[in-house]
């Protein structure tokens, strides 16, 4: 006993033939197994299918398994692309607040494909889908951050969807963004948090 | 004669907060005041190489930039990628007093453990564990232990394989150690001995790509410190899913001490031992 040196296969185990064929077909067949880790592999498997974006959208509405929604997230972040934001842009509105943050976490490492859908999302109905986007804009690395939130503290009547734009504009802190976050202020005269939000937002933006 | 001055960039306290609340929640690394100097030398630096001008220009880079890969720069200079023989030791006496022990109770006597070192870098990290396990684990002999160590750089490999250390690296060393597992050199080195070499089994592995850790399994302890703050968000994340899946239920990882898994991924439990916080994975997944 004592230290002993790993030899194959005991330390690094050799690949084993599989129970099941490891094609795009066979591993959205394995995210219906009943064992977690069955689903976990197959979903980081499929990271190199991106044919599988579809089902593993879809998978996310259903798998309650964190450490498999994980991976799913992971696997999609990797295929990336129009496909996996279009896929994933719906669990905006979902109810299940991880599967959101989940999204938009996934969603602000894929500037280049959720640029084009912005403008819609920050034109949608809702108010909550609006201050998920606003959220997204504050992690987004894209050239049109700040067209965007000033959009939104130009034209939004919702004042939590201008306080969220506050927040995020304060810590980008562009001079351009200065007059929409006056006009902001003035919208919202009287309103205490959005005037403290805006008066903080432009301290620091001067400041920088 | 008019002699024509370059102005040199300066960071205002506003600049210096500013980015420290930025760099903290990429990186999850926290400068205190007591930093300043040493940030603002290396963020001077940068504008400098990215002929940004002044501090906004660059920080608007930094954080526009869809790459990452000035964030990347930045973060190699603002972390000393320094390593020594028993580096952040409290992890090592986490490991011989609480971790091994809770692993070796749920073992039959004779069973294997099995501890993975990533990055191995020059072996500091895999020979500090080798010899704190024969040193100060007295449960040793009543299990087999393997040793697993990997980098994703060949160089640091075959250093490491090579097992020779200059007196810096081991000056940590308590002096019986040095004399028992070290010889001297001729040039005032010092030569890890065979055993130790040949006890550790080495090999080349990029935590971030499947096709390399798919094959590693059954691990029981994973040392990963100081490395995932060089890596992007999806990196760490694939990063912490292959060391998930790598793992036993109920096995630990070890992270450095600036870096927190629960920033990266939800998969693992915080477990807090008297020694240090560590990672575990719940013992309810069964593979």
């Amino acid at each position: 006993m004592g230290l002993r040196k790993a030899t194959e296969p005991q330390g690094l185990r050799r690949i084993e033939p599989r129970d099941y064929a490891r094609d795009s077909d066979g591993l959205i067949e394995q995210l219906k197994d009943p064992d977690p880790s069955i689903r976990r592999w197959a979903a980081r498997d499929l990271s190199a299918q991106p044919q599988a974006c579809a089902a593993l959208c879809q998978h996310l509405l259903h798998e309650k398994d964190g450490s498999v929604r994980e991976v799913v997230f992971t696997t999609l972040g990797c295929i990336g692309g129009t496909p996996v934001v279009d896929g994933v842009l719906p669990l905006l509105r979902s109810e299940d607040a991880n599967l959101r943050n989940s999204a938009i976490e996934l969603l602000a490492g894929l500037p280049d494909a959720v640029g084009p859908r912005i403008d819609t999302l920050l034109a949608d109905p809702d108010p909550d889908v609006r201050i998920f986007t606003v959220n997204l804009l504050g992690d987004l690395k894209h050239p049109n951050l700040v067209r965007w939130l000033a959009q939104v503290l130009h034209d939004d009547a919702h004042v939590n969807v201008v306080a969220a734009a506050l927040e995020v504009i304060a810590e980008v802190g562009a001079t351009d963004a200065l007059p929409a976050v006056q006009l902001a202020r003035q919208r919202f005269t009287g309103d205490p948090f959005i005037e403290f939000a805006a008066d903080l937002a432009v301290q620091r933006i001067e400041a920088a | 004669m008019k002699t024509a001055t370059v102005e040199r960039p300066t960071i205002t306290e506003a600049d210096f907060e500013k980015f420290r609340e930025f760099f903290y929640r990429k990186t999850g690394i926290q400068f205190d005041i007591s930093k300043r100097y040493f940030v603002d030398k290396r963020l001077v630096e940068r504008i400098d190489a990215t002929r940004s001008d002044n501090f906004r220009n660059y920080f608007i880079k930094l954080r526009f930039e869809a790459d990452g890969a000035e964030m990347q720069q930045l973060v190699n200079l603002m972390t000393v990628n320094e390593t020594y023989f028993f580096r952040e030791s409290y992890q090592f006496d986490c490991m011989v007093n609480h971790m091994l022990d809770e692993l070796a109770d749920q073992r039959r006597p004779g069973s294997r453990i099995r501890i993975w070192s990533i990055p191995s870098s020059t072996g500091e990290e895999p020979y500090s564990i080798a010899i704190y396990l024969l040193e100060r684990w007295k449960r040793l002999d009543d299990f087999e232990v393997e040793i697993l160590s990997s980098d994703i750089d060949t160089t640091v490999l075959d250093s490491a394989r090579r097992g020779v250390y200059s007196a810096r690296s081991v000056a940590n060393l308590p002096r019986n150690y040095l004399a028992k597992y070290f010889k001297q050199t001729l040039d005032g080195d010092w030569q890890i001995s065979r055993d130790l070499v040949d006890a550790v089994e080495f090999s080349r592995v990029n935590l971030s790509e499947q096709a390399d850790t798919r094959r590693f399994r059954d691990i029981d302890l994973i040392f990963c410190r100081n490395l995932l703050i060089y890596f992007d968000d999806l990196s760490r994340r694939l990063a912490a899913e292959a060391m998930y899946d790598a793992l036993r239920p109920g096995g630990f990882v070890c992270l450095g001490h600036s870096e927190s898994m629960s920033r990266i991924s939800s998969l693992f439990h915080v477990r807090r031992f008297p020694d240090a916080m560590v990672y575990q994975k719940p013992l309810e997944d069964k593979r």
